[in-house]
């Protein structure tokens, strides 16, 4: 996409991120910053220090399930005076006798501790890291530029809902900090209107997820208007980025969905707080109408949390295979086929709990969704066709995506046909499931998208090797924890289980070894980041060769992204068209007779 | 019902997805077939996808000035194809799943009921004849002899309920919950169902005929383990549902229908108050209260005391409001129907009512077992005054946690 400037030399301002100097000026100016990119870097640290505490409690639930809970009663009879002697030792409880060594948590059973760490873990991970990873870090850094804007339309409102999604992230954490909550991250009534009745902790991690509902809220409406208003001269519907229309069709999800769960969540409230009876048959009220209002909104946030992700996927695949993506307007159409057919399909979580009729519809509707996320897969193995393929890091995970979402995909056809549910839902089965998904789907495409717009919003590159190194170790650390789940889960092992039969033990400890591979594989990239912020060298303003819009910025932007409004004068996947922005065309041959279409 | 992939004989696909049990059913072996099938379609597409994506990877790597080859940015023919492909393998797959689901939830008119009620943390289940099963086994159990130092070693799980269930036969589950939800999974059936307080849920199976193969160890009631014909099957609670969710567990175990019946005989048996309170309290009771001093959810109901305060019939009990009220038989019964009512100092509100689930001479035998368990006298109370009183001194309270008494 060629601007009317191209002389980018003579106007060597500051970045975005040079402000005035003095440590308080700087602070202030960005806590009351109202610049897309600054609020897009702040959400990228609260969110991965989130990733953090979501992984460390991750650890935590792998640590206690290497053993089964066992009483061990050894009877020893003398020789010499042949009395018995009886001893008995319970062992399995590993977190409990780990937080005790460190005079923690001492009046807590096992059982409770484990029960705390997966809820903590499903909690942070689902409200604070997943949902807003990709919309909120780095759709806010790069939809304004995608679109060739100065901003998001109403840059103070994103200020306000990077506030919202602090404020919320705090009542979570005091909730930790106060002791942990114990009914998993889907509040399944009547459990969670009665347990711990005396304490606020449930109470503080609701309302975070109730506040954490209108950041995400306040996020896709202005998404959505920025979309519609701010695209560049010459930039039609057909005319953006892939990215941009996963990023819409999510925004309408959140905008749409999100109110839903806040009004349940209040209603559990009212219930836990004054006893109104809406949930818990004691006070009159229907328990799965709950799962009903919970899964209306937590399904189609299923896809707030993929369909970013399948973004990041259709530019990285373009990108570094410099290919034309393949069936353009069928993908922008899948996303938003998708995001209609995602509020329609919420039954299928709870094919346990309902009436016949209700659960054969569902899964009848369920499969619908499974089709536009395959034409997606197809298309995007179908762009590599005839491509320049070069691996680094970025393609890497968008091509481990490609593997892990197709296996999570896949594994999700069990699961909507109705006879082989009932064995597999609330088993360990879904668990590896909706890993394979969330993790291979999301975290996998966020690793990837974070690599590739990691010099364009730091201005530094990182270290490629070191990061494919941790890759690797990822890939591997991955499916070994979770691909082991799916036996776990078809041999009778239930979710949410501290304490299991001894034949479960040896694929659980391969899964936990999984576990620490995978910790390990993130430390590494890690250790690149901070390496590459103190001491990577300097990035070039499209070391990629990429030709959406953010590629003609400096890198990293400056304040108000571009010096003069940019004009679209040609596709986002023109490749084998255009020598992209900043490239010699030496180092960037095109074809002699570009496909017409 | 159409055949599906799933053979008598597991080959060893089937044995590494299912462990290494038969399919005990016919519904059980054709929905283990119908994952098959899924899964031998996701294999074969997931090969196609990946060998594609290698081959181009290898083929189409960057090669320094060399172009990508011009090829078309869509092609509607092949679009279509693969759109129609995967939808129509779908809508098998739904059908099939449609049919599978229905063999499973549907009984037939003869089927045996068996009542099944699920509470915090444990299952109980009532017979036609009103019993209810008053055996127990671990699910996990190794014992280990070392001649040479003369030592045993057993290393076992909890022990859960064991429910028979005749051979031959197709049983149907009637089941609800007393306190919050829970999901009731027969691993080697591939079924489970929600069980919701206030609802009746269900599903059915039919038991298989045993063979020479099927061999389980009996304990009877002074320890002796003989050998006896049967098939043991877990069973477990799906649906998260506190503390002990992961120890919700029991033994479902198919034997020939004269052992069958011979237990139900035994378990139909009325026995003393006395010992019909125990066998209550083994089956409804013991997974929050204790009657030798251990402190679990609630109150342990033997005589004691404990850092926690005197407990036991009899006992004056510190409340949690402050005031202190005599251990009798009125108590108790309160304390089962509304367990808020009284709060034992130190524990927290955590149990639901048993109005309804245990009937007015349930509770007679349950006050009646309570009563074995203390040193005090069944009518103690008037002259218990001055020694309760010294007794709740040294009662602390121990925040959050744990029950009401009863």
């Amino acid at each position: 996409m060629s601007t009317l400037d191209t002389h980018t030399a003579h106007h060597e301002e500051g970045s975005y991120f040079s402000g005035p100097p003095g440590m308080m000026a700087k602070i202030w100016q960005w806590a009351s910053t109202v610049d897309h990119k600054k609020i897009g870097v702040m959400y990228l640290f609260a969110v991965l220090f989130m990733f953090f505490l979501g992984g460390m409690a991750a650890i935590s639930v792998r640590y206690e399930l290497l053993d089964p809970i066992r009483t061990t009663i050894t009877e020893t009879v003398d020789a010499n005076t042949l009395d018995t002697v009886t001893t008995e030792v319970t062992t399995g409880e590993s977190l409990k006798e780990l937080l005790g060594a460190m005079g923690l948590a001492e009046t807590l059973s096992g059982t409770q501790i484990y029960n705390r760490a997966f809820t903590l873990h499903g909690a942070i991970m689902v409200f604070m890291f997943i949902i807003p990873a990709i919309p909120a870090a780095l759709g806010n850094f790069f939809l304004p530029i995608m679109l060739g804007a100065k901003d998001v339309a109403f840059p103070r409102l994103n200020l306000m809902s990077w506030y919202i999604y602090l404020f919320g992230c705090t009542f979570g954490v005091g909730s930790i900090l106060l002791g942990g909550v114990d009914t998993g991250w889907t509040f399944y009534t009547p459990y969670s209107t009665t347990t711990d009745a005396d304490h606020w902790r449930v109470v503080l991690m609701v309302l975070a997820a109730f506040i954490l509902g209108f950041s995400s809220i306040l996020t896709g409406l202005n998404f959505v208007v920025t979309v519609h208003k701010l695209r560049a001269p010459g930039m039609g519907w057909f005319d953006m980025p892939l990215m941009i229309w996963a990023l819409y069709a999510t925004s309408i999800i959140q905008v749409l969905a999100t109110p839903v769960i806040g009004i349940t969540l209040l209603l559990l409230m009212f219930e836990r707080l004054m006893h109104i009876g809406i949930f818990d048959p004691a006070l009159g009220g229907d328990p799965v109408l709950y799962q009903h209002f919970f899964w209306f909104y937590s399904h189609p946030v299923v896809y707030v949390m993929i369909l970013p992700g399948m973004g990041i996927i259709s530019e990285v695949l373009a990108v570094h295979s410099r290919k034309h993506i393949f069936g353009y307007r069928a993908i922008a159409f899948s996303s938003l086929g998708i995001a209609g057919v995602s509020f329609l399909v919420w039954g299928h979580h709870i094919f346990t709990a309902m009436g016949e009729l209700a659960a054969i519809l569902f899964s009848g509707l369920t499969f619908l969704v499974a089709i536009p996320t395959a034409i997606k897969i197809f298309n995007w193995i179908a762009t590599l066709y005839k491509s320049s393929i070069v691996i680094n890091t970025p393609m890497l995970y968008a091509l481990m995506f490609l593997f892990t979402f197709s296996i999570g995909g896949l594994t999700g056809l069990p699961l909507a046909t109705l006879a082989t549910d009932l064995h597999l839902h609330d088993s360990y089965y879904v668990v590896a499931h909706f890993h394979y998904v969330m993790m291979g789907g999301t975290v996998i495409a966020f690793m990837s998208g974070l690599h590739h717009w990691w010099p364009k919003m730091f201005g530094k590159m990182y270290n490629e090797p070191g990061a494919m190194l941790a890759t690797v170790i990822v890939f591997f650390g991955f499916n070994l924890t979770f691909f082991t789940q799916f036996f776990l889960g078809t041999q009778g092992m239930p979710r949410r289980y501290a304490n299991y039969v001894d034949e479960f033990q040896f694929l659980h400890q391969l899964s936990t070894y999984g576990s620490l591979l995978l910790l390990l594989g993130f430390l590494i990239h890690l250790a690149v980041f901070v390496h590459s912020l103190f001491a990577g060298a300097k990035a070039p303003a499209n070391p990629w060769g990429g030709l959406t819009l953010e590629w003609e910025c400096t890198s990293p932007p400056i304040e108000h992204n571009f010096h003069h409004e940019p004009l679209v004068t040609h596709g986002p996947y023109d490749f084998d068209k255009v020598v992209p922005p900043h490239w010699d065309p030496k180092d960037y041959p095109l074809p002699e007779n570009p496909s017409s279409h | 019902m159409m055949p599906t992939l799933a053979s008598a004989q597991p080959d060893i696909l089937q044995e590494i997805i299912f462990g290494d049990k038969p399919a005990p059913s016919e519904a059980a072996a054709w929905s283990d077939g119908l994952f098959l099938m899924i899964t031998w379609f996701s294999i074969f597409s997931f090969i196609v996808v990946m060998a594609l994506m290698v081959y181009f990877v290898i083929k189409y790597r960057r090669r320094p000035g060399v172009p990508a080859q011009p090829s078309p940015h869509h092609n509607l023919h092949i679009e279509i194809l693969w759109t129609v492909i995967p939808s129509s393998s779908m809508l098998v797959m739904f059908i099939y799943g449609f049919q599978g689901y229905a063999a499973k939830v549907v009984s037939p008119d003869d089927a045996l009921e068996l009542k099944i009620r699920g509470a915090k943390w444990s299952w109980v289940a009532t017979y036609p004849n009103g019993a209810r099963s008053n055996e127990y086994q671990p699910l996990s159990y190794q014992e280990e002899v070392n001649e040479a130092t003369m030592t045993t070693t057993v290393r076992q799980g909890k022990d859960y309920p064991i429910f028979y269930v005749p051979e031959n036969t197709d049983v149907k589950l009637r089941m609800m919950s007393t306190d919050v939800i829970h999901s009731f999974w027969i691993p080697e059936y591939r079924t489970k169902m929600d069980v919701v307080p206030n609802r009746y849920t269900g599903f059915n199976f039919r038991t298989p005929a045993l063979t020479t193969n099927d061999i389980v160890n009996y304990t009877d009631e002074n320890g002796v383990v003989t050998e006896i014909v049967g098939r043991d099957m877990w069973a477990f609670c799906a649906e998260y549902c506190g503390d002990d969710h992961s120890r919700m567990a029991a033994t479902i175990r198919i034997v020939p229908q004269e052992v069958y019946d011979q237990r139900m005989d035994a378990w139909g048996e009325t026995l003393s108050p006395e010992e019909e309170g125990r066998k209550l309290w083994n089956q409804v009771c013991k997974t929050c209260h204790q009657i030798d001093g251990t402190r679990l959810v609630g109150p342990t109901w033997n005589s004691v005391k404990n850092a926690d305060g005197q407990f036991g019939f009899g006992y004056e009990a510190a409340l949690a409001d402050g005031s202190s009220v005599m251990r009798d038989d009125n108590y108790y019964r309160e304390s089962i129907l509304d367990p808020n009512a009284k709060i034992v100092n130190g524990f927290a509100p955590a149990m639901v009512s048993y109005q309804g689930i245990l009937s007015d001479e349930d509770i007679d035998n349950l006050i009646a077992f309570i009563k074995t368990l203390s040193d005090r006298n069944p009518n103690a109370g008037e002259d218990a005054e001055s020694d309760a009183e010294a007794d709740t001194q040294s009662t602390e309270s121990e925040t959050e946690e744990a029950g009401s008494d009863s």
